[in-house]
């Protein structure tokens, strides 16, 4: 990226952390109330994800809505947090 | 005066320095009501935020200043910056009266 880090380096950065979640079950929760839960398989710049083995969730109905397999990009524009 | 040819010149300055915040409990509210709270472990300048110990509070109809329902305990997170509205240490609030209401005289 071509912002420069007026940060100190020793510090842990976000992206970073996303980075070692990779391979592992990871949990996003967009800015609305769904949920998604699966496999991180890599991302972006911009935070969009390749999840694999995926299950979907709405929060307020509180149930389980659709369980996707194979591989899902998102879209990093509603991700509120990882 | 400054010297804009064909080449822009952008500094990715911060206008405010969370560095003073890591380790510290902060409050973060984000596009869509939700809030959050945690303990600021990193950040970077588009303000993605890793936070630990995340507690999650969702808003309902009933909710308003009612923090106490509907919270999850998340652990470690990073929340998107471009999702990030607020940050407040969690400390230096106050409930006050409200200031709006106003007296109608008949």
């Amino acid at each position: 990226m071509a912002a420069t880090q007026a940060t100190n380096p020793s510090q842990l950065l976000p992206l970073e952390l996303v980075d070692k979640c990779i391979g592992s079950r990871i949990h996003i929760v967009m800015k609305t109330d769904k949920e998604i839960v699966g496999t991180l398989l890599g991302f972006d710049d911009f935070v969009n994800m390749v999840l694999e083995d995926v299950t979907e969730f709405e929060i307020t109905p509180e149930g389980r809505r659709i369980t996707k397999l194979d591989q899902i990009l998102l879209n990093g524009n509603n991700i509120t947090m990882v | 005066g400054c010297n804009r040819g064909k080449e822009e010149k952008k500094k990715k300055e911060s206008i405010f320095d969370l560095s003073k915040y890591i380790d510290k409990p902060i409050r973060v509210k984000f596009q869509g009501g939700r809030e959050a709270s945690g303990v600021l472990k990193g950040f970077d300048p588009l303000l993605n935020l890793v936070l630990d110990g995340t507690i999650e509070y969702m808003r309902d109809p009933d909710d308003q200043l009612k923090l106490t329902e509907d919270t999850r305990q998340l652990g470690l997170v990073v929340c998107r910056g471009t999702s990030v509205v607020l940050i407040c240490p969690q400390d230096g609030m106050e409930a006050i009266p409200n200031p709006f209401i106003q007296q109608q005289d008949g």
